[in-house]
């Protein structure tokens, strides 16, 4: 398809990010013509599979799916158009002294693996996992509808909040209570309430901080922990898995289901800025000059970049402005992509097993991923990081060529703002490199000499790469003053925003980021039902 | 009752909150018995003679979180405390001329823009915006916390009439405060202010004696809370608010016990009948109220084993980790900060320098050390108060914050002496002088503060101040309307809303919650 500069849509997308065209497939379904404008030569954004060495396929950014919501994957028919998830069963967590922990689906198993490092935490452990689905179940109409407004004094709103309250109270005493410190305790307080081994919560508190700029003793970060048990709240046993083909396969699957649902994509189409008139978005510019008409535009970046650079702080209330500048980004982690032509042998389970085939998981100890945060804070990447690691070609071998293998690191953390400023990253990308490929040798001392190529993102790259501001995978730090109707400002929680008819449909927006999609047809809902489009 | 007791309540503890709540009941004609383990009243903020000649007016030394209307609710003005204005801080600057933060908001205004304008008009704001919000916090630290869920009439409308207070606020103001209390003091005061270490000053009260550090989200509601607390300061200090509230208890009958340490609370069958003190005597009771802390009271002083599992649980979770030492000096002439230029501050404050400086203060904690580079909170008590030293000599109290309650290596005498050192370092930065002037100093470690004024943990606030333990969370669910799950068995000391501090609220409330049991 080729689009015409005469052509006029009911809305253009800018970024063809999965919330992007998920947004804009939503809309097209309801009869909308849309136009999605993605400054790459592919879809996906931070979705994304390349071939950045020859024969493998690196998920450089974001490696695996946890809250894709199961509806979108119905309405969009994804499977059809290529979409399937390999499990990702367990989590592997080596430590320094020897032993190991292996967690996985079944229960005697994990009873089993807990008792090795504490016997009263392996009896609490199942238990655990129930009251956490049980909490889980307030996440699950909050993620999957517009974010509540508890300011309001719209009869209308407070009905709707009453009646959630009548929810809550009808929960009884000890969900609320348990909702309340999830809410604002910190991932290793919360973890420590249940469990009394570090070997457990150590591993276990670090979902609470991925992505953030926060540490596992931060308050604040015991809620990301829910996430972990909301596969089950989605009727499946877990929610996390590796998308066949790498996560740009998913991208590539919505983007599919978009195009057949009538949506045109361009590739290549950076959009310089948006199309103002007496304050109204009327459509965007791309950077060559040329001009595209809208009924709305709907931006898929992060609010920074929506704010600060497509609509520019010159046509900005100076107030939002403020408020803009004061959301924060703060990205906090880097990843390393590895070609391999042989698998890690780890000293403390030596070979090939299970445990290469889930998630390899380094965190020893609590003080070790409050040091590995300490360096950041002081604008400083982590000597001895976080590392969440995933060898996608054991699970998919499509991914590698025969007998070779890709390795994902998700390393946390590297701090966008250095010390010596962000510009600095280009002169650290490779100590920072250096620093993880050694920390995991201490594990699997083998890995050295089994690396054929490395890819090595920092913060700085992520951004100059894939347009994310300051490197934040989320569009926007997770604290809890930037959820909900905060985020991104008060007063424009619900994707419209400050500008008339430019909307907002990305992971700045609620629920946040991940590949959950839920801001994407979230945004697209909320436009049909305000006849928007 | 039962006619036989000789006494209606026992009150364990004689520090501001259980002589406050003995004073309530007696006022109401109750039989009210306090009994205290120390020789005097008055707990941490007794009047303390650290070394012979000198004295602290209390452990704790911020006396402005007193509120006038709990003052008049015990009748405390007709026992002769006076309130004053809370006298200016002076915050210590490395190489500059400081900053002096006075109670009148204008004033510091004025001052801070001396340095940058761009900083004392966001002052100004800062406290424009306190001053619109502490009606709202006034109204949440003066009530008992609200039920979790409100049963029958009378509990539904109370806690719409503590809605209606935030209407006050401007939809705006509202959204700001929703904003901002979740965040961390860094975040929010670096929003503010460009001198760092003005934010450094500004932050250091939210942090101290907490498990967190400025830039641990949460402790800008820690923040808020404390900058809408009281508001003026007592004559004489904490151990004037002890003696007013010792002679209004006396005056309403109330009968006071000092070295008597309570080393049980006895129940029969479920509920409360008495007490067993440390000397094998046994007192009864059908009310006992403890002003000991909540851990203290419910895992200890009950006797283990004989509470429901669940409540134990949720008494071994309330974290009560010590973070903060106390330091005394006397010395033999004023506190000299060149800097001043011979002015002679009650209060000074003194950090590295930046907000991650007092982060850094932080961390070492984490890692069971104490700060190398300590925040002090630094008081010159007998610069108001004479008497507190011998002629022309003064004391100086200060809260070093941090320390651990549990030491890599344990609390050695090395260990304390290395401590003091590291304090008095980071005094003489700014008072060059200081070493020459000690005549005797004390330190006091979270332990020694475990030992001696039986605080679990040697947590100063009976329990730390945390977003999840604050409300309807302090000390538990089961325990934050005062009145415990034992019949009969209240809690009324600092583990409870609104918290620790120089202050009486906490007795008064669950002095209230025995009232209309």
């Amino acid at each position: 398809m080729s689009g015409g500069a005469a052509k006029s849509y009911d809305a253009v997308v800018v970024g063809a990010g999965h919330n992007g065209l998920i947004c804009a497939a939503y809309l097209a379904k309801a009869g909308r013509k849309v136009l999605v404008l993605e400054r790459r030569h592919q879809v996906g954004g931070a979705t994304t599979t390349e071939e950045i060495y020859p024969g493998f396929q690196y998920t450089c950014c974001s490696y695996v799916v946890s809250l894709l919501r199961p509806w979108i994957i119905r309405d969009l028919d994804l499977p059809r158009y290529g979409y399937e998830i390999l499990p990702l069963d367990s989590t592997f967590t080596p430590f320094p002294d020897g032993r190991y922990l292996m967690r996985d689906a079944d229960p005697e198993r994990n009873r089993r693996a807990i008792a090795a490092f504490s016997p009263r935490d392996a009896e609490v452990y199942k238990r655990f996992g129930q009251e956490m689905a049980e909490l889980g179940r307030l996440v699950k109409p909050v993620i999957d509808d517009v974010a509540p407004d508890p300011m309001s004094r719209n009869p209308k709103e407070l009905l709707k909040l009453a009646r959630l309250a009548k929810g809550i109270r009808g929960q009884g005493d000890k969900w609320l209570v348990g909702n309340a410190k999830m809410m604002t305790m910190s991932a290793v307080d919360f973890l420590s309430e249940w469990f009394e081994s570090e070997n457990l919560i150590a591993p276990m508190s670090v979902s609470g901080i991925i992505g953030t700029f926060l540490g596992v003793r931060s308050p604040g970060t015991a809620y990301v922990l829910l996430h972990h048990y909301m596969g089950e709240i989605d009727g499946s046993y877990r929610a996390w898995g590796l998308p066949k083909g790498g996560t740009g396969a998913i991208a590539n699957a919505i983007a599919a289901s978009a195009r057949d649902l009538g949506v045109e994509i361009r590739l290549e189409a950076p959009v310089d800025h948006l199309l103002l008139e007496k304050g109204v978005a009327k459509g965007v510019v791309l950077e060559g000059g040329e001009e595209i008409r809208a009924k709305a535009v709907i931006s898929g970046v992060d609010p920074h970049r929506t704010f600060l650079k497509l609509v520019g702080e010159k046509n900005l209330d100076p107030e939002i402005a403020q408020q803009v500048k004061r959301f924060k980004m703060r990205g906090s982690s880097g990843k390393v992509n590895l070609a391999l032509d042989g698998l890690p042998d780890f000293t403390c389970l030596p070979g090939y097993g299970p445990h290469l085939r889930g998630d390899i998981t380094i965190a020893p100890s609590i003080d070790y991923l409050e040091r590995a945060y300490d360096d950041a804070k002081y604008g400083a990447f982590s000597k001895r990081p976080f590392m969440d690691i995933v060898i996608p070609s054991l699970t998919d071998p499509t991914v590698a060529p025969p007998g070779k293998h890709t390795m994902s690191i998700f390393v946390q953390y590297a701090p966008y703002n250095l010390k010596e400023g962000a510009a600095d990253w280009p002169n650290q990308r490779e100590a920072f490199g250096d620093a993880v490929i050694d920390t995991l040798s201490e594990y699997a001392p083998n890995l050295k000499n089994h690396i054929l190529h490395r890819q090595v993102l920092t913060p700085w790259d992520l951004e100059q790469i894939y347009g994310l501001t300051e490197g934040n995978i989320f569009h926007g730090e997770l604290s809890l003053e930037q959820l909900a109707f905060l985020r991104p400002m008060a007063g424009w929680s619900r994707y419209k925003t400050p500008i008339d008819k430019l909307w907002m449909c990305a992971s700045g927006t609620h629920p946040g980021g991940g590949i959950m999609g839920a801001p994407g047809a979230l945004c697209a809902r909320t436009m049909l039902e305000k006849r928007a489009v | 009752m039962a006619p036989s007791m000789p006494f209606d309540v026992i009150v364990i503890g004689a520090g501001p909150n259980g002589l406050a709540a003995a004073t309530r009941l007696a006022k109401a004609g109750k039989k009210v018995l306090v009994l205290e383990r120390a020789a005097q009243a008055g707990g941490l903020s007794a009047r303390r003679e650290f070394h012979p000649g000198y004295s602290v007016p209390g452990i704790l030394h911020d006396d402005s979180l007193t509120t006038k209307k709990a003052a008049a609710a015990l009748d405390l003005e007709k026992h002769d405390l006076r309130f004053r204005s809370v006298p200016a801080t002076y915050v210590a600057e490395q190489g500059g001329p400081g900053i002096l933060l006075s109670a009148d908001a204008a004033t510091t205004a004025t001052e801070i823009a001396k340095r940058s304008s761009h900083d004392g008009n966001n002052y100004s704001l800062y406290r424009s915006f306190l001053s619109r919000i502490q009606p709202v916090f006034e109204k949440i630290l003066e009530n008992d916390p609200p039920p979790l869920t409100p049963n029958g009439w009378r509990e539904v409308l109370g806690l719409a009439r503590r809605g209606l207070v935030a209407l006050k606020l401007k939809r705006k103001e509202m959204i700001e405060l929703a904003r901002v209390a979740p965040m961390c003091v860094a975040d929010f005061l670096n929003e503010k202010f460009e001198t760092p270490f003005l934010v450094e000053a500004l932050a250091a009260p939210a942090v101290a004696s907490t498990w967190s550090g400025p830039w641990s989200a949460g402790s800008n509601t820690n923040l808020l809370l404390r900058e809408c607390s009281g508001g003026e300061s007592l004559a004489g200090g904490p151990a004037a608010l002890v003696a007013a509230l010792v002679a209004a208890a006396r005056a309403n009958g109330a009968e006071l016990r000092l070295n008597s340490a309570v080393s049980g609370i006895r129940l029969s069958g479920s509920a409360v009948s008495g007490v067993t003190l440390a000397s094998g005597e046994t007192i009864d009771a059908p009310i006992v109220l403890s002003s000991a802390d909540p851990k203290q009271t419910m895992l200890r002083l009950v006797a283990p084993g004989s509470l429901p599992i669940t409540i134990e649980e949720e008494f071994r979770r309330f974290r009560a980790r010590g973070s903060a030492a106390k330091v005394h000096l006397a010395l033999s002439g004023p506190l000299e900060l060149p800097a001043t230029g011979g002015a002679r501050h009650e209060a000074i404050r003194i950090g590295g320098g930046h907000v991650d400086d007092l982060e850094r203060a932080f961390d070492a904690i984490k890692y069971r050390q104490f700060s190398t580079r300590p925040n002090l909170d630094v008081r010159i008590p007998s610069v108001a108060d004479a008497t507190l030293a011998p002629q022309g000599h003064h004391v100086v109290s200060i809260l070093s914050s941090y320390a651990p309650y549990t030491l890599e290596g344990g609390w050695t005498e090395e260990a304390r002496r290395a401590l003091g050192d590291s304090v008095i370092a980071e005094l003489e930065r700014h008072a060059p002088n200081v070493r020459e002037q000690i005549v005797a100093a004390e330190v006091l470690t979270p332990l020694d503060l475990e030992q001696e004024f039986a605080l679990t943990g040697g947590q100063i606030h009976h329990g730390e101040i945390a977003l999840d333990q604050l409300l309807v969370l302090r000390p538990s669910a089961s325990a934050a309307r005062y009145k415990t799950s034992v019949p009969g068995l209240y809690l009324g000391g600092a583990g409870n809303h609104p918290g620790g501090g120089v202050r009486p609220t906490a007795g008064l409330l669950a002095a209230e919650a025995v009232l209309i049991r």
